[in-house]
């Protein structure tokens, strides 16, 4: 690659002596570069394969094998043939519906003023959004519980709720930053030209600015949905005694049931892939790069 | 470049620094490695201030300034010449030491509770204790020789294939499962009752434990609070037998029936809570919360700093009788005389009454040690919990006696009434109560058995699916 870069600066600096001047500090740079980019990526690849990769397997072995140690299926059976497996499935995937459409109206506005509107490059009213991230998740869903317990009393009365505005206040960063940084780079010369042509406003912003952040919206959507199904710490501190599927895994485990409890981990893990192949269809060509993000 | 060469060698400088240390485990040869492993915050860490001190009748004064395990090696190494190295864990659950053995995780002595035990005995996991541990003529045997007589028959009569508990594991700490309640919230009487959990009255203003067995124990009592309270149960001969099978039933009919009144109380409590009831309880928020009688002695003495009163009850139907004991393991001892002599003598050092007393000061929990000939277990109670005349009449209390024989002599010889002690009146149903219950909690009270894969597997998915979400709540009606 440096290499390359020398003929680049060749083509555009017009003097042969600057020439020389560039391809002799980059000589110096290789020689003291040690690392290539190749061995460069294996650390992270080890990592990879020690903390994703095979416990990934260890998973799936589990998840397909009964105590005896024999191939079986007979898990995923069970979790679909219990109502009350099922109602737990449903429950987590409507917190974590709610949670993402709650964020979402909440964010797109905050996100469209802040890179487009009245708070344009405002800096100040960004960090504002952004600070929450910089504090232990734990220590605002306490501080969310003491403004909640002064507006309602007995915490424990309404845990569904609580549940909800918890997790919106504890994701809502998540989904703030993907759609600013969408709609920021939308270039205004777009915009401009809607104008000149005679859109109105409205139409403007449904016509081009809402399609054209369908990428940020499906990354926030990602970050968001995904971690609100499992996130059960959200719910034991709010006294919602109802599992969803992230309790649900840890309870086979400790329970030392690994096979039950993987089968969850198996079905939520479908339930991403299935959601991360739905919004490539959204996003076409960026998929790849967001892909990446998302399932990190 | 220069700034990453010193970043590497920081790292390098890390690593070098850090590679001795992992290295520490290989102490000299002769030394005996003794690897424990406990209940958090189950043992007392020494570090007593002037203020901690405990002064008993007899003179002794106790103030350690070093944990229990740093002081047993001082005192291995005077009394058998011999040096050994505590290794001290902790575990938080039951369900965890089990995890952590089974993966692979060597101990040598290891303190589970009652059910546990016996799982760990059925699957052949102990070593059982040695001849000359359970010599009752030799002095130095401080846990034979000085845990309650009550205590030693109830590990008697538990028997696992035919070898009684006894063999495999000494007592540690013990105590019941009851209920802390604020009595000018509930009355005493409603708390007496296990179905104060579902009651009406209370919805949302109860916390109970995010346990699978004692949420069982509470249903299962619930469920059968009619018969087992009616006294021809009480008043037949074989009542202790039958109300321990009765609450000891893992049949599909009664789990169900227990999952469907666990999922009632579900609804109605405040929570399920792992830590946070005994702040919940301080704080006013919920009014009862079911607990270990350990922890409710901590909670009553937190509470009471705060001029907050609290009460603690042993509900009327049965009670669960629980106790943790020091088990050795066949796969940490592998046969090493030395390490299990080591092993044994760890158990006897902390059964020593002073070593008890400390413990129980720092956890607030019941020791199984009685003292045997010493009496200092008794004074140390009297020292807690004992009251005279002026004191009493501050108190605005009544004086009453407050007999333990039982615990001290065995329920054989409980009516001597040579173990009494004078305390206030509220005490019966406070702090000493919960420490020490009385016969009659005795009487009514339940071990609650290791049960078999099948029952264990029933009340795991019977817990699991109480906790899920009920669909039918939703689309039913």
């Amino acid at each position: 690659m440096i290499s390359v870069n020398a003929k680049r600066c060749q083509h555009r600096s017009g003097a042969d002596h600057e020439v020389i001047i560039y391809e002799n500090r980059m000589e110096t740079k290789v020689k003291k570069s040690y690392f290539s980019r190749k061995q460069l990526m294996i650390p992270y690849a080890v990592f990879l394969c020690f903390f994703v990769v095979l416990p990934l397997f260890v998973v799936l072995y589990y998840a397909f094998t009964n105590g005896d140690g024999n191939v079986s299926i007979h898990n995923f059976v069970r979790f679909f043939q219990n109502s009350k497996a099922i109602g737990t499935l449903v429950y987590s995937l409507a917190v974590a519906l709610l949670t993402t459409l709650f964020c979402l109206l909440l964010a797109y506005p905050a996100a469209y003023f802040m890179a487009k509107g009245v708070f344009r490059k405002n800096h100040t009213f960004l960090m504002l959004f952004v600070l929450p991230m910089w504090i232990n998740f734990t220590l605002r869903i306490t501080a969310m519980k003491e403004i909640l317990s002064l507006v309602e009393g007995n915490l424990a009365m309404h845990p569904f709720l609580n549940t909800i505005i918890c997790m919106v206040y504890d994701f809502l960063p998540f989904m703030i930053l993907p759609l600013y940084n969408t709609i920021v780079r939308l270039d205004d010369s777009l915009l401009e030209a809607a104008h000149d042509l005679g859109a109105t406003k409205r139409q403007t912003f449904f016509k081009v600015v809402l399609p054209l952040s369908i990428p940020g919206i499906i990354s926030g959507i990602t970050m968001v949905f995904l971690p609100s199904m499992t996130n059960y710490v959200v719910l034991d501190m709010v006294y919602n005694s109802t599992y969803i599927m992230g309790s649900l895994i840890g309870s086979y485990f400790s329970a030392y049931d690994w096979h039950n409890g993987s089968v969850i981990s198996i079905i939520l893990l479908v339930i991403i892939l299935l959601i991360t192949l739905i919004s490539d269809k959204f996003t076409g060509q960026s998929a790849n790069e967001r892909q990446g993000g998302a399932i990190l | 470049m220069k700034r990453i060469k010193a970043l590497i060698a920081c790292m390098l400088l890390m690593a070098v620094t850090i590679l001795p240390l992992a290295g520490c485990g290989a102490e000299d040869s002769d030394t005996i490695v003794l690897r424990i492993s406990n209940w958090e915050e189950y043992i007392d860490e020494g570090g007593w201030t002037e203020e901690d001190a405990i002064e008993l009748e007899d003179g002794t004064v106790i103030q350690p300034e070093k944990s229990i395990a740093e002081e047993f090696e001082q005192w291995y190494f005077e009394k058998f010449g011999q040096k050994v190295k505590v290794e001290y864990s902790t575990f938080g659950t039951n369900e965890e030491l089990y995890n952590q053995m089974t993966l692979g995780d060597q101990y040598d002595l290891v303190c589970p509770s009652e059910y546990m035990i016996m799982k760990l005995m059925t699957e052949g996991y102990i070593q059982p204790f040695s001849q000359e541990f359970m010599d009752t003529s030799n002095p130095d045997n401080y846990y034979v020789n000085g845990v309650s007589p009550y205590i030693r028959s109830v590990f008697d009569d538990l028997k696992i294939n035919g070898q009684a508990l006894s063999n495999c594991a000494a007592g540690y700490m013990w105590g019941t499962l009851g209920i802390v309640y604020n009595p000018d919230e509930v009355t005493e009487e409603e708390a007496a009752h296990w179905n104060l959990l579902s009651s009406d009255k209370f919805r949302k203003q109860i916390t109970i434990k995010d346990s699978v067995r004692d949420a069982f124990f509470a249903g299962i009592s619930i469920l059968n609070e009619n018969q087992i309270s009616s006294s021809a149960f009480t008043n037949a001969a074989d009542y202790r037998d039958r109300l321990s099978s009765t609450l000891n039933d893992t049949s599909k009919e009664t789990v169900d029936a227990v999952g469907d009144i666990l999922s009632g109380i579900k609804d109605n409590v405040y929570s399920f809570e792992t830590d946070s009831g005994k702040a919940d309880m301080a704080t006013g928020k919920v009014v009862a919360n079911m607990q270990w009688s350990g922890d409710a002695v901590y909670t009553l003495n937190e509470a009471e700093a705060d001029d907050l009163y609290l009460c603690y009850s042993a509900p009327e139907e049965s009670v669960n009788l629980w106790f943790d004991g020091w088990c050795m393991m066949k796969n940490g001892i592998q046969g090493d005389e030395k390490k299990q002599q080591a092993a044994e003598s760890f158990v006897n050092y902390v059964s020593m009454p002073e070593n008890a007393i400390r413990n129980m000061y720092y956890i607030g929990y019941t020791s199984v040690i009685s003292g045997g000939e010493s009496d200092q277990i008794l004074q140390y109670a009297d020292y807690c919990y004992g009251a005279d005349e002026a004191e009493a009449e501050e108190a605005r209390e009544k004086l009453v006696e407050y007999p333990l024989d039982y615990f001290f002599l065995g329920r054989k010889n409980s009516e001597t009434g040579e173990y009494t002690i004078m305390t206030t009146e509220d005490q019966t149903r406070r702090q000493l109560f919960a420490q020490y219950p009385t016969e009659d909690v005795i009487n009514r009270s339940v071990v609650m058995a290791y049960f078999n894969k099948e029952g264990n597997e029933r009340i795991n998915q019977m817990w699991t699916d109480v906790r899920c979400f009920d669909l039918n709540k939703v689309f039913g009606f």
